[in-house]
């Protein structure tokens, strides 16, 4: 329940047009959401069959919201409903004017969601070009094409999740409404496909930055945010955090208190969400230098006020998954996200050797992964059998290099001593 | 620059309030509920008593002015002086009556609204019997965004004790409905 694993059944129901990315070979137990959530999910794609083409269900959003809570296909009418791209407001006051034109709409926390959805993608078999062009505003951490998505003809609809809010958010902002293969994407974010952890992880790391943010300015507050810091039992906060309240008297509740999860904790205070930006911008502040510039100053300072909560240890579960071992993962991050990557990857196996599990069978496959070569039926069987070799040996000899390229690093890091040959 | 932030909202302020357009009325409730996301804007929020604005919308016929209201209360209610300042302003009640709108964004807000004021001494208030009920239900709900959040205000702001109450109430509310037949 604790941890934010995808639900089950969307891997099996959705049609993957890539690889399986996320769900190992068995090493790593899937723990689906809850039951609600797996119910719901399923009712989600099961009603997507049965409602074909389009948004059927949209219909039944509004009551759904007022909280009819057995109505089927609600889940895909939200969904369509909140992606449904609004019309551009023209009515701007001169003053109010953005730099962009944009419908009117307000941004909380509960739209926002580390999952993008990326509408309008060229049926062209662009799935790599689209991922690593994402990957450059973050680590992504799963992707997959909804083939179940309704969707215009000729297009198709992709998934990605990124391990970070911020990145999600930079990545919609300067992905949405850009042509990719001479069509325009859509970019929305897609917060109804995140596990119930997800949702209160997402809840809580806004609570620790507005926590964070506000102590700058106000020295009352920080000693409260410190709170945290003198009790973090890890696992209390989900026992119960009503028990702390207890003694109302000594007043010291505040629900910022509640120790996160340390999934969550990587997420280092995202620099303030442009959502101001996102319906208009001040003219004066419209340049990105002074923006940056605010956003810099104000990160670094977050980052002198973390508590260093590094330490990693009861959640290995969680972390377990996102180890990557395939060397796609190394393609599409940033070289600073690749190191940590790296690093994690290093303690999680020492820990795992002194748990004593073992994972050398099952290969986790994990991330982003790029994929296969196609496998097209050629209509003669000696023809197919050349293919297949062929796409053997290609596939023998992309792996080597590889993985040379992936161990020399490390071996090198590892044995600095070993001499190198001299060229001549 | 900070003043011209000040006066920038001013001027939205102003607007709202002295438009007569319905359209512009959304346009900068918009505006303001969007600047409320920012931490850096709070300190002029409320120098123009926007909080009061908001809530003040709450009660507005517009479905569309009480969405963004209420997505701008969401915004800015974590802060602790705002959170006060809504909780003095006897601010839950009119939330709590957002649960029942038929706007998805406004239950989803003033759900989250909620949950970021509770408090020790706002407890009693925001989870209050009919409240955690409604939860219940909308934790069972089809709309996986609502159900999930149902589901963190259920588990995280609510004791088993309030949650089991609210169930046998709902269970009570439910007699003589009769059970589907198979």
């Amino acid at each position: 329940m604790r941890r934010g694993i995808y639900p089950s059944p969307a891997s099996d129901w959705l049609l993957y047009r890539g690889v399986r990315l996320f769900l190992s070979g068995g090493s790593t137990p899937c723990v689906s959401a809850s039951a609600g959530a797996n119910e719901s999910s399923v009712c989600w794609l099961v009603s997507r069959r049965a409602a074909g083409p389009a948004c059927g269900g949209a219909v039944g959003d509004g009551k759904m919201a007022a909280g009819s809570s057995s109505s089927s296909g609600g889940g895909l009418g939200d969904a369509c409903k909140h992606h449904a791209q609004l019309g551009v407001c023209e009515s701007r006051a001169k003053y109010r004017e953005g730099r962009r034109p944009r419908a009117v709409k307000v941004y909380t926390i509960n739209l926002e969601s580390r999952y993008l959805l990326i509408q309008g993608v060229p049926a062209l078999g662009v799935m790599k070009e689209l991922v690593e062009q994402f990957a450059l505003y973050g680590a992504i951490e799963e992707y997959h094409a909804l083939d179940e998505y309704p969707a215009e003809q000729f297009t198709e609809v992709y998934l990605i999740k990124f391990q970070k809010l911020q990145c999600a958010r930079v990545a919609k902002k300067k992905m949405d409404e850009r042509s990719f293969f001479g069509s325009l994407l859509h970019v929305c974010y897609a917060p109804e496909f995140e596990t119930v952890q997800e949702t209160r992880e997402k809840l809580q790391d806004r609570r620790k930055y507005i926590a964070k943010a506000t102590n700058q300015r106000d020295c009352f507050v920080l000693k409260q945010a410190e709170g945290p810091k003198k009790r973090v039992p890890e696992n209390s906060r989900h026992d119960c955090p009503w028990s702390t309240s207890g003694s109302h008297a000594a007043s010291n509740w505040d629900p910022s208190c509640f120790p996160s999860s340390s999934g969550a904790s990587h997420s280092t205070g995202y620099p303030c969400g442009n959502h101001g930006q996102s319906l208009l911008t001040f003219p004066q502040y419209d340049n990105n230098s002074a923006e940056t510039s605010v956003h810099s100053g104000q990160n670094t300072s977050l980052t002198i006020n973390m508590h260093p909560v590094e330490h990693t240890s009861p959640n290995s579960l969680m972390q377990q998954r996102t180890v990557p071992v395939d060397n796609g993962i190394n393609r599409f991050m940033p070289r600073t996200t690749h190191l940590q990557e790296r690093k994690r990857k290093r303690e999680e196996g020492t820990k795992l050797s002194l748990i004593g599990t073992s994972m050398d069978n099952a290969e986790v496959i994990i991330g982003p992964q790029l994929p296969e070569i196609p496998k097209v039926d050629l209509d003669d069987d000696s023809l197919n059998t050349s293919a297949t070799l062929i796409r053997s040996k290609l596939k023998e000899v992309a792996d080597s290099v590889s993985r040379t390229s992936v161990e020399k690093p490390e071996c090198s890091s590892a044995k600095p001593l070993v001499k190198q040959r001299r060229r001549i | 620059m900070e003043l011209g932030r000040l006066q920038y909202l001013q001027a939205l302020v102003t607007e709202f309030q002295a438009t007569e357009s319905a359209e512009a009325k959304e346009q900068v409730l918009a505006n303001l509920a969007n600047f409320a996301y920012d931490p850096r804007n709070y300190e002029h929020l409320r120098q123009l008593q926007v909080l009061d604005l908001f809530l003040d919308v709450l009660s507005e016929r517009s479905d569309t002015l009480v969405e963004f209201a209420i997505g701008g209360l969401c915004n800015l209610c974590l802060d602790k002086t705002n959170k006060d300042y809504i909780l003095e302003a006897n601010g839950v009640e009119p939330i709590i009556n957002c649960l029942s709108s038929a706007n998805e964004e406004t239950v989803m807000s003033a759900v989250t609204t909620l949950m970021y004021l509770t408090t020790p001494q706002s407890r009693q208030q925001t989870t209050a019997l009919p409240v955690v009920e409604c939860m219940l239900r909308f934790s069972l709900s089809a709309n996986r965004r609502l159900s999930n959040l149902a589901t963190v205000f259920l588990e995280d702001y609510c004791t088993p004790l309030q949650v089991e109450e609210a169930r046998n109430l709902s269970k009570h509310t439910a007699v003589g409905i009769p059970l589907p037949r198979d």
